[in-house]
C-alpha cells in the first residue's frame, strides 16, 4: 500500500510539473489523447480470454467469453490422441489361493471424418496374454462402428456395436460401478460385455428420452448351457450370422438429473448352427439408476425366454455328447446402495456399497427336463471403493454366495482390484 | 509515461463496470453419457451462460456452431463457464469432444434458438 501511495504521488508531482510547463491548447490535445488511449485500454481490460478457434468469426452463436476451472495443457492433466481402461484383479474364492489377473487392458480409438460423420473403437485384451490356440486370454474388438449424425432424434450407426442391455453393457469403465467384477446377473442373463455385427438408428427424442435400436448378428444356440444361460452364445462379430438378424432396442430416460431409466428388449433366432431347429430367444430387461445427496441406488431386472429347448437339448447331445440341459427361461435381477463418505463436490470418493443379485438359469425347463437347484443362484457383495480421482477406483468387496442346492456348495470370494480410465 | 499507464490502469482494473448479467444461465451435468438436460431452448439474441459440471470424468463440450471446443474439468475440479449471444435461430447440436468412455459418442445433446 506504501508503495501504491508513493508511485500515485510521484506520477501527480510529475504530471503537475509538466502540465504547468504547458500551454491550454497543448493539455487539451494530450488529455484527448489520452481519453483515446484510456479507452482502449478500458475495451482491453473487459475482454475475456478466448481459444483463438472462436475469436473473429461471424457465427449463429456469438461466443462471448469462457471461465471458470477450464483446462489448459500447462495446468492440467495430459490427454492422449487414444483413451482406455485397465482392470487388475486379485480373487480368492474359499479354500483357492489369491489369484492375481490383469483382466482388461482396453484401448479406446475414434476420428471424426467431419461433424455428422464419426468412427469410434474399443479394442480389449483380457487376461493379459493371448497364445495360439489357448485359452489364456483374449484379444477382442469390443467396438467398431461408424455414427452418422443426421438430426438429433435420428442418426444412423454401423459396424461393431454394444447390445443396448442392462447397465453395465454400455457404461463398463471400472471407476463407473461398484464392485471389481461386474454384477452377476449382468454377466450371466445378460452376457456382458455383448458385442454383435449390425446397424441401427440412435437418436434423442427430447424431454430426456433416447433410443437405439439396431438389427444385429443372431446368438449362437449351439453354445447355450445350464450355468451361464445364453452367455456363451454371444457371437461377438466372430462367425456371425445375419440370416436371421436380432432385433434389439432401449428406450432410455435421463430427463432428470442423477436419474437413468431404461428397459430394453432383445428378440432373435439362433440357430444358424443347429440346422433343423432355430430357437428363438426374447430378453426383457428393465434398469434404474439414482443418485441422491450421498446415497447412489441402482437395480436391474431381465428375464429371457428360449423357445425349442428340448429340441435343442436333443440336437446339442447327439452332436457333442453332453446335454447342455439349456433352461426355457432364465431371470435375474439385483438392487445395489451405495454411500458416499465424502461430499460429492470432493475431489476423493470413497464409497460403502451393497448389492444383493438373484439370477437363475434354469427358471423353467422343456417338457421332461428338471432344473437343477445349483443354479438357482443369490449373492449378497459388500464393499468399498476409494477415488483418489474420479478416474482411478481401488476396491474391495468381499461376496456371499448362495444356491439352492444341498449338494453343489456354493463359495464366498474376496475380490480386490484396480481401475483407471485415462 | 510507463508510470502513468499503469496508474491509469490500476484505476481502471478496480473501477471497471461488472460483466453484462446473462439473459438465461443454464446448469448443465455431464456424465457418462449424457448431459443434462440434453436439449436446451433458448430465445433468439439472448446472452446466454452455460455453467458446465461433471458427475465423473473430464468431459468435453463442444457446439460447432460457436466455435467453442473446452473441457468439463472431472467430478470435484469445479465447472467451466460458456457464454455466447444466440445471434440466429436454428437447432445447433452440442458434444462431448474428449474420449469419456465406451459410449462416448451418444453423447450429445442439442441447443434450440426461437
Amino acid at each position: 500500500m506504501v508503495q501504491f501511495c508513493q508511485l500515485a504521488l510521484a506520477i501527480c508531482f510529475c504530471l503537475g510539473t509538466t502540465l504547468l510547463a504547458q500551454t491550454p491548447s497543448d493539455v487539451e490535445r494530450r488529455v484527448a489523447d489520452l481519453e483515446e488511449q484510456l479507452a482502449a485500454l478500458k475495451a482491453e481490460l473487459k475482454k475475456e480470454p478466448l481459444p483463438p478457434t472462436v475469436a473473429g468469426l461471424d457465427r449463429a452463436l456469438q461466443p462471448v467469453s469462457i471461465t471458470g476451472d477450464y483446462q489448459t495443457s500447462a495446468t492440467g492433466e495430459t490427454r492422449l490422441p487414444i483413451a482406455g481402461y485397465m482392470d487388475f484383479h486379485v480373487n480368492k474364492e474359499r479354500g483357492d489361493s489369491f489369484s492375481p489377473d490383469f483382466h482388461r487392458f482396453v484401448l479406446l480409438f475414434g476420428h471424426s471424418f467431419s461433424d455428422r460423420i464419426k468412427f469410434w473403437s474399443e479394442l480389449e485384451l483380457e487376461h493379459a496374454l493371448v497364445e495360439g490356440g489357448e485359452e489364456t486370454g483374449e484379444i477382442a474388438l469390443e467396438q467398431a462402428y461408424l455414427d452418422f449424425f443426421v438430426k438429433p432424434y435420428f442418426n444412423l450407426r454401423a459396424g461393431m456395436v454394444l447390445t443396448p442391455m442392462g447397465i453395465v453393457n454400455e457404461r463398463h469403465e471400472p471407476p463407473s460401478y461398484n464392485g471389481v467384477e461386474r454384477p452377476f446377473v449382468e454377466t450371466t442373463i445378460i452376457p456382458t460385455t455383448w458385442r454383435e455385427l449390425g446397424f441401427g438408428f440412435t437418436g434423442d427424442l427430447g424431454r430426456g428420452f433416447r433410443y437405439r435400436t439396431y438389427l444385429t448378428s443372431s446368438l449362437d444356440a449351439s453354445r447355450f448351457d445350464a450355468e451361464g444361460g445364453i452367455s456363451h452364445g454371444k457371437a461377438s462379430g466372430v462367425d456371425a450370422s445375419l440370416r436371421n438378424p436380432a432385433r434389439v432396442g432401449r428406450l432410455e430416460f435421463v430427463g432428470v438429473r442423477r436419474l437413468t431409466l431404461g428397459t430394453s428388449f432383445y428378440s432373435g433366432h439362433a440357430g444358424y448352427k443347429t440346422p433343423g431347429i432355430n430357437p428363438r430367444v426374447n430378453i426383457t430387461e428393465f434398469d434404474g439408476r439414482y443418485s441422491v445427496r450421498r446415497f447412489d441406488l441402482r437395480g436391474l431386472f431381465a428375464h429371457t425366454w428360449v423357445t425349442r429347448t428340448d429340441e435343442l437339448n436333443h440336437r446339442i447331445e447327439q452332436q457333442t455328447g453332453v446335454n447342455p440341459n439349456t433352461a426355457s427361461q432364465m431371470r435375474g435381477y439385483y438392487l445395489e446402495s451405495a454411500f458416499h463418505l465424502f461430499h460429492r463436490r470432493a475431489r476423493n470418493d470413497f464409497i460403502a456399497f451393497t448389492r444383493y443379485e438373484r439370477y437363475n438359469t434354469q427358471r423353467a425347463m422343456p417338457k421332461g427336463y428338471v432344473a437343477l437347484p445349483q443354479f438357482d443362484r443369490s449373492s449378497w457383495i459388500m464393499g468399498l471403493t476409494y477415488k483418489p480421482n474420479a478416474d482411478v477406483a481401488i476396491k474391495f468387496d468381499y461376496n456371499f454366495n448362495r444356491n439352492r442346492s444341498s449338494v453343489v456348495q456354493a463359495v464366498d470370494g474376496i475380490n480386490l482390484g484396480i481401475g483407471w480410465w485415462f | 509515461m510507463r508510470f502513468l499507464k499503469v496508474f491509469l490502469m490500476i484505476g481502471f482494473a478496480f473501477g471497471q463496470s461488472p460483466e453484462p448479467k446473462p439473459d438465461r444461465i443454464v446448469n448443465i451435468l455431464a456424465e457418462r453419457f449424457t448431459y443434462n438436460p440434453s436439449k436446451i431452448t433458448v430465445k433468439q439474441g439472448q446472452l446466454v451462460e452455460f455453467v458446465l459440471t461433471s458427475d465423473d470424468t473430464d468431459h468435453g463440450f463442444k457446439i460447432t456452431a460457436a466455435g467453442i471446443d473446452v473441457a468439463i474439468p472431472q467430478q470435484g475440479m469445479g465447472a467451466v463457464r460458456v457464454r455466447f449471444i444466440a445471434k440466429e435461430k436454428g437447432t445447433f447440436p452440442f458434444e462431448c469432444s474428449r474420449a469419456c468412455g465406451a459410449g462416448h459418442q451418444l453423447m450429445r445433446g442439442a441447443l434450440v434458438v426461437q
